[in-house]
This record gives C-alpha cells, sequence and structure tokens, in this order.
C-alpha cells in the first residue's frame, strides 16, 4: 500500500482491517485449489468454521523434487486416500485434480513413466479434473507433456484446471490457451488458473474459466479481486487460495467474499465466485454431488456420541481449546 | 449350503439393471473396471433378503454384505471372478490395486479378503491394512470381517484389537473378539489401563472383557481397582469380566455385589448393553 495510493485514501481507511467473518455467516464456500498436503489440522478446522464445504486439490510439486515412480504413485494415491479421509474428519469434502505438474515434466525420463501411471488414477472417484498443468519455464519439454495432458483429459472427458507461469504470465497464459484450443478443447471444460488484472479479459472472452488465486505477495490481493469482480462481473468467474508450504492463506475464499460482501458486491454474485462456478465448472466431470456437502455444517453436537462410542457424529474432530496453557 | 459366489451375484443382479450387470460381467482390465464400476451402478444401500442374508452369514460365518453398497458388492464380485489358477499373477493383479487405492475401493478390498482365493496371501496385506488410520478402511477390516481372526498370528492380532481401541471403534463388532482373546493380549491391555489411570483419562469397559479370561493375581489388582475407585460402569465392566474367570478370589469379590450378579444372570446386563 504505497505509492498507488494517495494520502487521502489512506487516511480514511483502516491500513490493516480485522478479520471479521461476521458479513458472511451462514455462507458456503467451496476452495478449487489448495494444497491441503502442506497444511495442518488447524487450518481444516478454521476452513470449516469459515464455512468452506468442499474443495479441490490439485496434484502439483511438493517443493522437493520426486526422483522416483512410487513417489508419484503414493502422492496421488494420498490424495484419493490419506488427505481425503483428514479432510473428512472436518466436514469437508474433498477432491482433486490428477496430473504431472509442469516442473516435473522438465525430468523426461521420469515423465515419461508419470504419463503410464496417469491413467491408474484418472478416472478414480472423485477425481475432477486434470491438473494442475501447463508452463513454468515454457521449455520445449513441458510443452510435450501439457500437450499429452490435454489429449488424455480429451479421452477421460475430464476439466483441465491450468496452472499459469509466474514468469511471462501473459505470454504463457496465451500460449496454454491457444495449445488447448488446437487441441480440440472445449474452452468450457478448461479452468485457466492464477489470472491476474493483465490476463483475465482474454481468458473470459476466449471462452474459458477465469480462476484467481488470492495470494500474499506472489499473486492476487482480495482488494484487487474486488475490484475485478466490479469490473467483469461473476460469469465463469472464482477465486481460490492456491494455499500451499508457501505463505498463504486457506481462508483465502472466505475472506474474500467477506471484503466483497464490505465493498457492495451483491450476495449472487458473491456466491458464483466463491461456490457455485466452481461447481458448475469441475462437475463436468460427473464427480460431483453437491447433495455430499451442501447440507454440512449448522448443528453438530460436538459432544454428541454415537452408540455410546466416542466416535463422534458426522466424523467430526472434538475441539481442543486454544486459549487455555492446560493441554488435557 | 449355497455357494457364497451364487449368492452374491443373486443378490448383485438383483440390484442392478441388466445393462449394467452386463457391463460387469465384460472382461476388461482389472484396473479400469474396478476403478469405474461405481459410475455404472452407483452407490445405493443393497437390499438383501432376510435369506441372502442368512445364506451369506452360512456360507462364511461372521461375514455380511447387509450395509454394503452397490459399488461395494460389485467390486468384491470383480474380484471373485478372477482366475485365481496362477497364485503369482492372481496375487500381482490383486495387490496392485491394493497400491493405487481410493478411499473407497480401499474399503472395498478390505473388507472383500475374506472371499479372495488362497488365504495365505494376504496375511501381510491385512497387518499393513491395520496401520492404516483412515476410520473406514479399519472399519472394514475389523467389523463384519472373518479373514483377521482366522488368519493373523498372535501379535498381529493384538495389533488389531489394540488399534481398535485407540481408534475408538466398537469393540463388541469385531469379529472373533472373543474366541481370539489371550494371556499376552491381556497384560497389554492391563498396561495400557495403567497409562490412561495415569493420564487422568477414561477408559473404555470393553478393555475388561478381554482381561476377564486371564485373570491371575496381577491382573485382579486391576479387578480390584476398578471396584474401588470406578464409576459405575467400571463397576459392571469388573463383573463381567469376572463372570468369564476362574480365579476363585475373583469369584469371592463378586458375592459382594449381588445387585451386578443379579443383572447378569437375568440378562440385563452384557458386554454389548453395559454402557447403554
Amino acid at each position: 500500500m504505497c505509492c498507488t495510493h494517495s494520502f487521502e485514501e489512506v487516511k480514511n481507511e483502516p491500513l490493516s482491517p480485522a478479520v471479521s467473518l461476521d458479513g458472511i455467516k451462514g455462507m458456503k464456500f467451496f476452495d478449487p485449489h489448495v494444497h491441503m498436503t502442506s497444511r495442518t489440522t488447524d487450518d481444516y478446522q478454521a476452513m470449516a468454521d469459515a464455512g468452506v464445504v468442499a474443495l479441490i486439490e490439485p496434484a502439483f510439486w511438493l517443493g522437493q523434487p520426486r526422483t522416483g515412480i512410487d513417489s508419484f504413485r503414493d502422492y496421488y494415491s494420498s490424495l484419493v486416500g490419506w488427505e481425503r479421509f483428514r479432510s473428512s474428519q472436518f466436514g469437508i469434502k474433498h477432491y482433486c485434480t490428477i496430473g504431472l505438474n509442469s516442473r516435473e515434466a522438465n525430468n523426461e525420463a521420469l515423465a515419461e513413466q508419470v504419463m503410464e501411471l496417469l491413467p491408474l488414477f484418472v478416472y478414480k472417484e472423485g477425481v475432477v479434473g486434470i491438473g494442475e498443468i501447463g508452463f513454468d519455464d515454457q521449455t520445449p519439454a513441458e510443452e510435450k507433456y501439457y500437450r499429452l495432458q490435454l489429449e488424455l483429459a480429451k479421452e477421460s472427458g475430464l476439466p483441465v484446471q491450468i496452472h499459469t507461469p509466474h514468469r511471462d504470465k501473459k505470454g504463457g497464459t496465451k500460449r496454454s490457451m491457444d495449445i488447448a484450443l488446437e487441441h480440440g478443447l472445449d474452452p468450457y471444460k478448461v479452468i485457466v488458473d492464477h489470472n491476474n488484472e493483465e490476463t483475465v479479459k482474454d481468458v473470459l472472452d476466449r471462452g474459458f474459466w477465469a480462476a484467481f488465486t488470492i495470494y500474499p505477495f506472489t499473486k492476487m490481493g482480495n482488494e484487487r479481486m474486488v475490484e475485478i469482480a466490479k469490473q467483469y462481473g461473476s460469469e465463469r468467474i472464482m477465486v481460490n487460495s492456491a494455499a500451499d508450504w508457501g505463505i498463504s492463506d486457506p481462508l483465502a475464499v472466505p475472506k474474500t467474499a467477506a471484503l466483497m460482501k464490505i465493498r457492495g458486491i451483491s450476495d449472487a454474485d458473491i456466491e458464483l465466485i466463491t461456490y457455485r462456478n466452481a461447481i458448475t465448472a469441475f462437475a463436468q466431470s460427473g464427480q460431483i454431488d453437491e447433495a455430499d456437502f451442501a447440507n454440512v455444517g449448522g448443528t453438530i453436537d460436538q459432544s454428541q456420541k454415537f452408540e455410546g462410542n466416542t466416535i463422534l457424529r458426522g466424523g467430526q474432530q472434538p475441539r481442543v481449546d486454544k486459549s487455555s496453557i492446560i493441554i488435557s | 449350503m449355497r455357494d457364497i459366489k451364487s449368492t452374491l451375484k443373486e443378490i448383485l443382479q438383483a440390484n442392478t439393471s441388466p445393462e449394467v450387470f452386463s457391463w460387469i460381467e465384460e472382461d476388461r482390465p482389472l484396473n479400469n473396471a474396478f476403478m469405474l464400476l461405481p459410475r455404472k451402478t452407483g452407490k445405493a444401500p443393497l437390499n438383501i433378503t432376510t435369506e441372502q442374508s442368512t445364506a451369506i452369514s452360512q456360507a462364511i460365518p461372521g461375514f455380511s454384505v447387509d450395509d454394503w453398497t452397490v459399488d461395494h458388492l460389485g467390486r468384491a464380485y470383480l474380484l471373485m471372478n478372477l482366475d485365481s489358477s496362477n497364485k503369482e499373477e492372481y496375487f500381482r493383479k490383486i495387490e496392485n490395486l491394493f497400491l493405487a487405492a481410493e478411499m473407497g475401493e480401499q474399503v472395498a478390498l478390505y473388507s472383500s479378503l475374506p472371499l479372495l482365493s488362497h488365504h495365505e496371501l494376504w496375511i501381510k496385506r491385512c497387518s499393513e491394512g491395520i496401520r492404516s488410520n483412515i476410520a473406514t478402511v479399519l472399519e472394514a477390516i475389523m467389523y463384519n470381517n472373518p479373514y483377521p481372526s482366522q488368519n493373523l498370528d498372535q501379535a498381529a492380532w493384538n495389533q488389531l484389537v489394540l488399534k481398535a481401541f485407540f481408534t475408538d471403534k466398537e469393540i463388541g463388532k469385531i469379529t472373533g473378539i472373543d474366541a481370539r482373546a489371550n494371556k499376552d493380549l491381556a497384560y497389554v491391555i492391563s498396561d495400557y489401563a495403567h497409562e490412561r489411570w495415569a493420564a487422568g483419562r477414561e477408559l473404555n469397559p470393553n478393555m475388561w472383557r478381554l482381561v476377564g479370561p486371564f485373570i491371575d493375581d496381577k491382573l485382579f489388582a486391576d479387578i480390584q481397582r476398578l471396584f474401588d475407585d470406578g464409576k459405575l460402569t467400571d463397576r459392571r465392566a469388573a463383573a463381567l469380566a469376572i463372570i468369564a474367570s476362574n480365579y476363585a478370589p475373583a469369584k469371592t469379590l463378586l458375592t459382594k455385589y449381588p445387585e451386578l450378579e443379579k443383572v447378569i444372570e437375568n440378562k440385563n446386563l452384557s458386554w454389548d448393553t453395559i454402557l447403554g
């Protein structure tokens, strides 16, 4: 908040408004891009409290490069197994997209093996797309495996979740879309992620879904997001947190909704941007049944025991009192 | 007695359309069939007749598909249709399913262990499943599944029971829970009870169900403690444990609690109703 703001603007609003999600109480949120593998159970708890009822975890780079095919298999298995269970304990429906990320596409010997492995996973229940795929450095190897995975998406009928690069974003985004169209994909089945003010118009004009990642310092801030919603409306636009192992915020979706509410965006538009559009886009996989999560939340009595057992109703985890110095 | 496969086939046919059933019967790579099956069958709970349910429990005592969904049974049926004549190939095919299984697939695989051929092949896999922390997977191994009690060695079986306590499972629903009680397990459970007492945490009264038949002078001290320091549930558990014991001092102790003796004798108290 420096040079682009005049002194008057700064004077008229607090530098850092306190978090208040009161304005969005009772609303449901769908975070279509969040790497829960890298997050703690506290984050799951906080997301559930803030109204997140479902999420999509795209397969991505874990920070440490993988050196063998079994590491990929175990990672994909965890996305449809352990992580899915972990999420369910907090009443959050967990979906994922499966793919070879662009960084690791550069290890071609391994990438070949991953391509053979992918068909074992893309038809699994709850796999709602091929993702996140696309460009990082925009190398020939990245392009090769991007194209191969677009073909896999076509064959399996799954939507595609495209990661657009940090460097040369505008060029990389355009190139990603050109290639997707060249392979005959319906842009309505392609979600172009990590958009910003520079890319959004082109993405929407060409019929793709435009996803925005609210991620501090490197991607979008949610004040900028509010301005985009004011300018472009809510059609084919969605927000996500892309929270991962970096400094990121798993509450980015509800916080953005809260800010939109304060800044006068209509409830209907907020619902589309933070919930409905993600479902519409990814339900084209045939793997999302809204009934699985639309009615969660509300009245879960944490003290209720099931059949005299200490298993809590709804698979909910018991709560610890974080404000107490006593840990029992 | 009817063979299990024909009963399961009959149930599956009754719960699927002819098109879906013939899709299940078609020849295709196992991985694909196993993965895609719920898209064809849906996930509705099975409709099963009492006769079918009885036929199943007669064919495989302790086994039940009463709580299964149609995709769950469809997957089990795919496994039963596999040719098991080449043992190595049979093992490799099924083990590959385990290696890349999502949550629902894991449940189907582990709960189908009693239906697989070559029982000795799946012992390691079953022990591995017990190490899972996914609640539904553990339940698939523990509940209505006679495979573990019939095939696991004592160490692995004891792990299963301890895991059940640690993850708050319903002990009474574990197939073979009483038949496989053993002295080692009784002692480990006694140690576990002492840890819980030291931590000031509650005890699951079903722990004493596994201690009862092995009460000796050491374990008897725990039983006395339940009577002396415990709540009503603890005293009930202690009384039920003594019923299963031949240890004379324990029998004598129980006579001091005639009201508990009486409710047990009148069948108004059992391990299944102890928390009720």
